[in-house]
């Protein structure tokens, strides 16, 4: 849950300071700036400092070091035939999908999520100045998606002149280089950023055509300037960019013979980010915010015999959403703070009949109280209107009791919701191969329809009983927070206990008649109930000057409810793929939802040595068995054969500091080299990589030091 | 590119049990029912001609007398059709129940489903599988027991195992294979 601390910025000063750790500020839990000891709500905070520790360029793997945060695949898919799940892989967070957990950067949301997941390799890491992860639901805030949680990236605010350069060399070819300058006066603040990162992808099957990963290269731009007009007119204001090209190659077959197919993938999204912060007296304070952002992929394939287009794909999303938003009180632990914003959202892919809007207004209203001065309470509400499915109403109340300074118990219960995506609304599908139609919620009406009048359904059957509104509900949950933080000058424990209840899940179903063909029609509905329950535990302790230590443990248990019942009354039968043998599947046996693993844990042990300016820190993630298909029939987790086993990955990093203003890294990922070609083809590997991070104002200055220091010597 | 995982199935073939045409006066107990594990291929495609099976015989049947009660079942891609009403003279029904293949000891009584049209048919299609998008995978669901009257009213239970395709170069598989095992009752009683 913390924070080490070392760093290239501070190497001169002293380690472990208390001071670093009081001004630990956080603003995503409230939408205000608190102090960290005083959110009543779990949060980990993952410093600028633990990321340049980690020499990573990949912000996908400094999440996945954290407790409680599992990388996961898209349940959408899975890894097949040597090439990794096409749909990607995401942040698990106490148990819930990828999809579940909303990414925000500086405090706005990040749109264009493929199948439910977003591309964590648009966010390049060489700006960011802290990554907040709230766990449990935050809907009360943040509305839509924040259902698991939320990850808000936040991004650097310059406090003086700086310009740096890093360069960044790995296996697989994969090279980065970073630049960013501060431009810092009085008044304002401008923060200028762009990284290019490119890498040749890798290939764990020689015989299998073309690549696992294919080659791609990227470039991000952002600038932000931060201007103070007086003491109480303050603007913040954001562009940024990024864009990604990748080289795809791959074998097909289109007759009774292989053919190469050619082509490229790109995505790209921008946004604008614009904050007006106005204090009008003491106690009433009003934020404006502007903020747009667009996102667009486009996938095109060629034969390479006849150069003809074999296949094309897109998807584009723009979202406008101008908010207001207003703080009143005397002090900063008794705010009344509300807001009312408006999403105008349009998205147009291949795979929809014609291009969709949604539209959507929101309030939010949260006030906290100190009825005792140990004790803080904090009430949130917040309402979301949207086109296609009915208003969301999304309370949370969190208490935080804090008997001595150094020690706080916290409680907090709230809901969340994650409205229908485009997909389940939209989509209208039919597969080439085995002929099956897979349609969206809103569309089957209109796909029925057509598909009686092409013939494609049996005059026969009557269809006027499916034309009803099959308008899907958004997918809630409900969840618990309770857990406590003790922080001392050399020592933070915290462990927080959850559970969350999801009700109206979505998922596909079979319509009770067949095409002619006699393939099914399959839609979306809302059926499923899950929980997702157990608990975390982090640790972090300075065993010296120079040494700390970072543990963290999650237990998980997450289950579906219809499972449990059907499996109490004895219905869930699985069948032995080898001998056939069939049996009744017990309580004991249900491994709960598949992609989960009951124990995870990460440990990091971290070395700085000031005088020789040399760091080091070594890292391990375990992540526990988990469930990865169904091999009997059942479709419930219930045999050794459907899990995954567990494993470590082991990543190490050492940094010698030769100047001031010169630093190089060397490190190595995934240093056991696990991996599992068939099953997890998205593990590259052992990866070795250099970097060299020059800090070019502290190397200047340093020669101009010296010169002066020489002149004085004459 | 790619490159096909088939799950390797073993066909456990069960004792077959004879009923042995012995002495005429010597009462020697009757041996009527009979078990067997089987498996049979069935081309990939919607609009192939029917595969059609005799419980009786343990046999294909001839295309050419899909018009006689001499199969009791037939299956086309994932269709199954019985000898009865829209598709064959026979008498065929069947209930699909949900239960362990052993401890099925009788066939109901009733309930059982015909052919009635093309479209309402006694086993639905899709009802006893799972498909998996991914793999392209046909999974019959456990625990699901076929009760089938046959073609000539005899009984039979008969669980599918499970659906493979036939190794493959190319798009387009060319064969399922489905493995299957069933009890025949030739005493023409419901007992198993």
């Amino acid at each position: 849950m913390v924070i080490c601390s070392f760093f290239n910025n501070c190497l001169a000063q002293k380690k472990f300071n208390d001071s670093i750790y009081l001004s630990e500020m956080v603003v995503t839990a409230t939408r205000t700036n608190k102090s960290i000891g005083d959110i009543p709500v779990p949060i980990q905070v993952i410093t600028k400092n633990y990321i340049q520790q980690t020499g990573s360029q990949k912000l996908i793997d400094i999440l996945q070091q954290q407790t409680g945060l599992v990388l996961a695949d898209n349940p959408l898919g899975q890894a097949l035939q040597g090439y990794p799940n096409p749909f990607g892989s995401g942040i698990q967070l106490q148990g819930l999908d990828p999809a579940y957990t909303l990414i925000l950067l500086d405090g706005e949301p990040l749109t264009g999520r493929n199948a439910g997941i977003l591309n964590l390799g648009r966010v390049a890491i060489g700006n960011i100045k802290q990554i907040e992860i709230i766990k449990g639901p935050t809907a009360s805030l943040y509305g839509n998606d924040a259902l698991a949680g939320v990850i808000n990236i936040i991004t650097e605010k310059p406090k003086f002149n700086n310009t740096s350069i890093q360069l960044h060399h790995a296996t697989n070819g994969t090279l980065g280089i970073t630049g960013t300058a501060a431009i810092v006066n009085k008044k304002a603040a401008w923060q200028l950023f762009a990284n290019r990162y490119s890498s040749d992808g890798y290939d764990l099957d020689k015989n299998i055509y073309g690549k696992t990963s294919d080659p791609y290269h990227n470039y991000s731009f952002a600038i932000k300037l931060n201007q103070d007009f007086n003491e109480h007119i303050s603007l913040q204001s954001s562009a940024r960019c990024f864009t990604q090209k990748q080289f795809n190659n791959y074998q097909i077959y289109t007759g009774q013979t292989p053919d190469v197919v050619s082509g490229t993938s790109s995505e790209t999204d921008w946004s604008l980010n614009n904050q007006l912060r106005v204090k009008l007296n003491t106690q009433f304070k009003l934020i404006g915010r502007l903020y747009s952002t667009g996102y667009k992929n486009n996938s095109t394939v060629f034969l390479e015999k006849n150069n003809s287009l074999y296949d094309q794909s897109f998807l584009e999303q723009f979202l406008l959403k101008p908010e207001i938003q207003m703080e009143w009180g005397k002090k900063q632990n008794q705010l009344f703070i509300a807001g009312i914003g408006y999403n105008y959202e349009t998205i147009n892919a291949s795979r929809y009949a014609t291009s969709k809007q949604l539209n959507a207004g929101y309030f939010f209203a949260q006030k906290e109280w100190l009825p005792i001065s140990k004790l803080n309470i904090t009430a949130g509400l917040r309402a979301d209107k949207n086109t296609y499915y009915k208003t969301q109403i999304s309370p949370k109340l969190a208490i935080a009791y804090k008997p001595i300074e150094k020690l706080s118990f916290t409680g907090s219960i709230g809901t969340g919701f994650k409205a229908p995506d485009f997909r389940q609304q939209f989509l209208g599908f039919t597969n080439s191969l085995i002929g099956y139609t897979l349609l969206g919620a809103n569309e089957l009406n209109n796909g029925l329809i057509q598909l009686k009048q092409q013939g494609q359904i049996d005059p026969q059957i009557d269809i006027t009983p499916y034309l009803t509104d099959h308008r899907l509900l958004a997918e809630k949950s409900v969840g618990i927070n309770m857990g406590f933080r003790y922080k001392s000058k050399n020592s933070t424990f915290c462990g927080n206990v959850f559970r969350n209840d999801i009700s109206n899940l979505i998922d596909r179903y079979n319509l009770p008649f067949s095409k002619i063909n006699n393939q099914a029609i399959y839609s979306y509905v809302n059926i499923n109930k899950v929980f997702t329950q157990g608990f975390d535990l982090s640790i972090r302790q300075n065993i010296s000057k120079q040494i700390e230590i970072n543990a963290g443990y999650q237990y998980l248990e997450a289950k579906d409810k219809q499972v449990l019942k059907n499996i109490k009354e004895q219905k869930i039968i699985s069948r032995d793929p080898i001998t056939y043998v069939s049996s009744i599947v017990t309580k004991a046996e249900y491994g709960g939802l598949f992609n989960r693993s009951k124990h995870s844990a990460n440990l990091q042990l971290s070395y700085a040595n000031v005088q020789h300016w040399l760091t080091a820190s070594i890292r391990a993630t375990y992540r526990g068995r988990f469930g990865y298909n169904d091999i009997t029939g059942d479709n419930v987790l219930n045999d050794d054969r459907e899990y995954i086993n567990g494993f470590v990955l082991l990543n190490a990093t050492i940094g010698l500091a030769v100047h001031k203003g010169l630093q190089f890294q060397l490190g190595m990922e995934n240093i056991l080299n696990h991996m599992d070609k068939v099953r997890m083809p998205n593990l590259s590997g052992r990866v070795y990589f250099i970097n060299c991070n020059m800090n070019l104002s502290k190397l200047f200055s340093t020669i101009k030091n010296e010169k002066n220091n020489e002149k004085n010597n004459f | 590119m790619k490159k096909t995982i088939f799950n390797l199935a073993f066909v456990t073939i069960s004792g077959i049990l004879f009923l042995t045409a012995c002495s005429k006066s010597e009462p020697s107990p009757i041996v009527t029912i009979i078990t067997k594990t089987d498996s049979i291929k069935v081309n990939f495609s919607p609009v192939a001609p029917f595969t059609f099976f005799s419980f009786k015989n343990d046999a294909l049947v001839a295309n050419s007398d899909s018009a006689t009660t001499k199969w009791d079942f037939g299956l086309r891609f994932t269709t199954f059709i019985l000898n009865s009403h829209a598709y064959g003279p026979g008498n065929a029904a069947a209930i699909l129940q949900n239960s362990i293949y052993a401890n099925v000891t009788t066939a109901p009584d009733a309930g059982y489903a015909y052919d009635t049209t093309t479209i309402q048919k006694g086993i639905k299609d899709g009802s006893w599988y799972d498909y998996n998008p991914v793999t392209h995978g046909f999974t019959p669901k456990a625990g699901q027991t076929f009760i089938i009257r046959t073609a000539d009213n005899f009984f039979v239970k008969m669980e599918l195992l499970a659906v493979d395709y036939e190794p493959f170069v190319g798009p387009t598989p060319s064969r399922l294979i489905y493995r299957f095992r069933y009890t025949y009752q030739a005493n023409g009683t419901k007992a198993f």
